[in-house]
């Protein structure tokens, strides 16, 4: 593996974060899109799991859709799909036969009325942002856009722990100050296009950041979100006397990442 | 796609603007009506979650008057009556155009049947 393919620690980010994820994240996904949407069609089993056992008549936005490999769900259900990259909705927009809602959005907003949906997904998004109040707070807009009862959400980021069957080579012996907290680092997509062309003149290659998470930092940043709205964590029952809340139902790691899966519940 | 499903969802969210920022009235729409797959149990599930007055008040903006003032109950939704929401819902396309709030006047741009949401840094 040469140099130019290697996850490498990012650089500290000064300044402005979401200046930062503009050229480190959205300039790159709409330079790559197409390439990157060609090897994106494999559906995570927690995801596929997730989607299926929907009830008919949901509506559900994804955020962070990317070329909308979620999207393509039985007609009993609806998925709005958010990005922030117009070239990855002019993929998603065609993820169904008969099309798919699709609009140009950022995690950090929220453009619906609030509590509008039934269930929110956010597959490898949050680990665009760069700093963990921004993860809080994506993570915050994404439990206000779930009804107050029952709206069922997921998230999926990438982990520290990667899948021995990965190629990625990460640089964690380097930082291990970092690990507590996740660590960032910039991994190269080759922009690849025509691996047939001559070698002349090599592909070039573009560093997307990423914040990796470490065990247990996905489940405490939704911890935190909860509790910044007010939401008890934990089981709706007679132990507690909060009136609204937001139940953990499953979190573990798949395939290099980690996934949360949460239920919102209001008592009456 | 920008179709009804999508606009009875979307709200201006310009800092500050939280009352009359919901439904965001189309301006100068391109229109395309392409066949969706209609799904019952969707619609009748879908249903309780709408909000009817905008959905009935904007299908009337693009000329659709296929939809009741009120929504019948769940016993008398005739087929009839589920074609026509459908229709509303999934098979009227606006392409081109843009969406305006009411209360501060923010302009939403659609192109390519994209809706772009995104604010400026001042109105966050
Ligand atoms: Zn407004």
């Amino acid at each position: 593996m040469s140099n130019e393919k290697a996850v490498v620690p990012a650089p500290d980010i000064t300044g402005d974060a979401s200046k930062y994820e503009e050229t480190h994240v959205h300039a790159i996904y709409d330079e790559i899109a197409s390439h990157f949407s060609a090897t994106r069609y494999k559906p995570w089993p927690i995801v596929k799991q997730f989607m299926s056992s929907l009830t008919p008549g949901s509506i559900g936005v994804d955020l962070g859709c990317g070329n909308g490999k979620y999207m393509n769900n039985p007609s009993s259900i609806r998925t709005i799909g958010m990005d922030r990259s117009r070239n990855l909705l002019e993929v998603a927009k065609l993820a169904r036969q008969d099309g798919c809602d699709v609009i140009l959005g950022d995690v950090m907003e929220m453009p619906w009325r609030a509590h509008a949906f039934d269930y929110a997904i956010s597959i490898a998004t949050i680990h665009h942002l760069a700093t963990h109040s921004r993860r809080v707070k994506s993570v915050e807009l994404l439990l206000k856009s779930l009804k107050p009862h029952g709206g069922r959400a997921l998230i999926y980021v990438w982990a520290i722990e990667q899948d021995g069957a990965s190629k990625r080579v990460i640089p964690t012996t380097d930082v291990p100050q970092y690990q507590a907290s996740g660590i960032d680092v910039l991994v190269p997509w080759v922009h690849n296009v025509k691996p047939e062309a001559s070698t002349e003149s090599s592909p070039p290659v573009y560093k997307r950041y990423y914040h990796m998470f470490a065990k247990g930092e996905l489940r405490s940043l939704v911890v935190e979100a909860a509790h910044a709205l007010q939401l008890h964590v934990g089981e709706s029952g007679e132990s507690n006397r909060s009136q609204r809340g937001l139940q953990i139902i499953q979190d573990g790691w798949e395939r290099s990442n980690y996934y949360i899966e949460a239920t919102t519940w209001e008592k009456e | 796609m920008v179709r009804l499903i999508t606009h009875n969802l979307l709200a201006c969210h310009v800092r500050g603007c939280t009352t009359n920022n919901f439904p965001l009235a189309f301006k100068d729409v391109e229109i395309q009506l392409r066949e969706a797959e209609f799904n019952q149990d969707f619609l009748r599930g879908f249903l309780p979650k709408l909000e009817w007055r905008a959905l009935v008040d904007t299908a009337k903006s693009l000329n659709d008057q296929s939809l009741p003032d009120t929504p019948p109950a769940p016993e008398q939704m005739d087929t009839e009556f589920l074609k026509a929401l459908h229709h509303v819902l999934l098979e009227i396309h606006v392409e081109e155009g843009a969406m305006v709030c009411a209360n501060c006047g923010h302009v939403y741009p659609i192109s390519n049947g994209i809706p772009n949401m995104l604010l400026q840094e001042h109105e966050l």
